[in-house]
């Protein structure tokens, strides 16, 4: 039994609430434990009132930031489940619902291509006007139809970086570049503390990817040697939360490395996310 | 230290904040970004601003949009958000809410006006709670980001830039 395009519906447009508006549990665990270690006392501040403003979103179930974001979603399908246009045309509808129930800040920019490059069509006043990202579609172990929910805000995006690395058959030189962006990155971006989301593939689009799905599979709980010497040597430049010192740049790291092209060249991908992100909810369309 | 701070701000009020200081905002406040603040600093320079109906000095512009979404800080050092700092400042705002880092000589300029640069967290859902009014001063073209002026109790920030010195050095 497949769920109805009404149900699909409404679970995508309440999944889309809960990116918005909910810090996951691993999330709040890893701010409570900065706050406990972090010593610089304008930093802690900051901490506290970020997770007690994600307590707060929670509760009323309204956005976590003023810069909702856009939209973008990973599928997962699974070995025998159906997948058609109309089920991609519910959660189409989905988020459009989650979008004007959030509600999301409204920054759909209308008109023709000119028109939506220096924004003179104006702006859509519907939340609903903001178009969500292509969906990326991958294969999972379960019979089931799985979506995951990630909403984008435009600091990160505008301090992210997609960029080649000639890696010197060292993974040392390309972990020292994927550090020295972040670091950069992390400085300029407000809202710290960041988790860096880090792709590596073969080409812009697949090390785009690769990040996009490390937020989706990342833990707070778990991370690996290389998660945790970027985070610790980035943490080390005592940029601090909203860039006001201390110990807590960077909460995690969240990396997935995709397969490598036979070449002196790796195509790496770092969004510093911001201390809301990632913004993800995930729900089971399927029966 | 911590300061409670009410709009329409002083100069003493200014005197006495220094970078790192906690403070509470309350009052009216202006709220502007990217595409108002060159607007209001073209009325400024045509000795138009009187046309507003808001007396700028003593007052503090808050860089955010004003949506359903709610508010919160965009990055004040964006090219048409920092421009517009030390003009406003002559102007006789006194307070600039945003975040981010400003370059040196914006906070020079702020020392020259005897204004300050305050950081506030991006906690669009306690600035909610603390949100009572809200209503468009000018060019509602711009949607969510034309001048708005709200009304604002205790909104939590630190004085990041005052006197010369700046919490980023």
């Amino acid at each position: 039994m497949s769920k109805s395009y009404e149900e699909i519906v409404t679970l995508v447009r309440d999944t889309l609430v809960e990116a918005g508006s909910t810090f996951r549990q691993d999330k709040k665990d890893a701010y409570t434990r900065a706050i406990a270690n972090e010593t610089n006392d304008k930093a802690k501040w900051v901490l506290e009132t970020i997770l007690e403003n994600a307590e707060a979103a929670e509760k009323n179930r309204s956005p976590l930031c003023d810069d909702s974001g856009i939209p973008h979603m990973v599928l997962e399908i699974g070995e025998d489940t159906p997948v058609t246009g109309r089920t991609l045309d519910a959660i189409r509808d989905g988020i459009t619902a989650g979008l004007r129930k959030l509600p999301g800040r409204p920054m759909g920019i209308m008109g023709d291509d000119s028109h939506r490059i220096d924004q003179s069509g104006g702006l859509n006043p519907d939340s609903a006007g903001v178009e969500p990202a292509p969906i990326l579609i991958r294969r999972c172990k379960e019979n089931v139809l799985r979506l995951h929910i990630l909403m984008f805000g435009g600091g990160p995006a505008i301090r992210a970086k997609t960029y080649r690395v000639f890696h010197k058959h060292n993974t040392q030189v390309v972990l020292d570049e994927i550090v020295n962006w972040s670091k950069e990155a992390v400085s300029q971006l407000g809202c710290s503390p960041c988790t860096l989301a880090v792709g590596i593939g073969r080409s812009h689009f697949e090390a785009a990817s690769m990040m996009l799905q490390a937020q989706v599979d990342g833990c707070y709980d778990v991370q690996s040697e290389m998660e945790q010497e970027i985070t610790r040597r980035v943490n080390e430049a005592d940029i601090g939360p909203l860039g006001l010192h201390g110990k807590t740049s960077v909460i995690a790291t969240f990396m997935k490395v995709g397969p490598q092209r036979a070449s002196g060249v790796r195509i790496v991908c770092v969004r510093p996310c911001c201390c809301f992100e990632p913004r993800i909810a995930t729900v089971t369309l399927s029966d | 230290m911590a300061f409670d701070l009410t709009t329409p701000i002083s100069d003493a009020d200014i005197d006495k904040l220094k970078v790192g200081d906690t403070v509470t905002i309350s009052g009216y406040i202006l709220c502007g970004r990217d595409a108002v603040l060159p607007k209001v600093l073209k009325m400024i320079e045509d000795g138009t601003v009187g046309e507003l109906g808001v007396d700028l000095h003593g007052q503090v512009i808050f860089h955010t949009a004003v949506s359903p979404a709610g508010v919160g800080p965009t990055s004040s050092n964006k090219l048409e958000i920092e421009s517009s700092i030390a003009p406003l400042s002559a102007a006789g705002i006194k307070l600039h809410l945003g975040k981010g880092a400003l370059h040196p000589e914006t906070v020079a300029a702020l020392d020259k006006y005897n204004a300050v640069y305050a950081v506030i967290p991006p906690v669009t859902a306690l600035l909610g709670a603390k949100t009572t009014e809200q209503r468009v001063v000018a060019f509602p073209e711009l949607g969510m980001e034309a001048l708005h002026l709200i009304k604002v109790d205790k909104y939590p920030a630190i004085i990041g830039a005052a006197h010369g010195r700046s919490i980023y050095e």
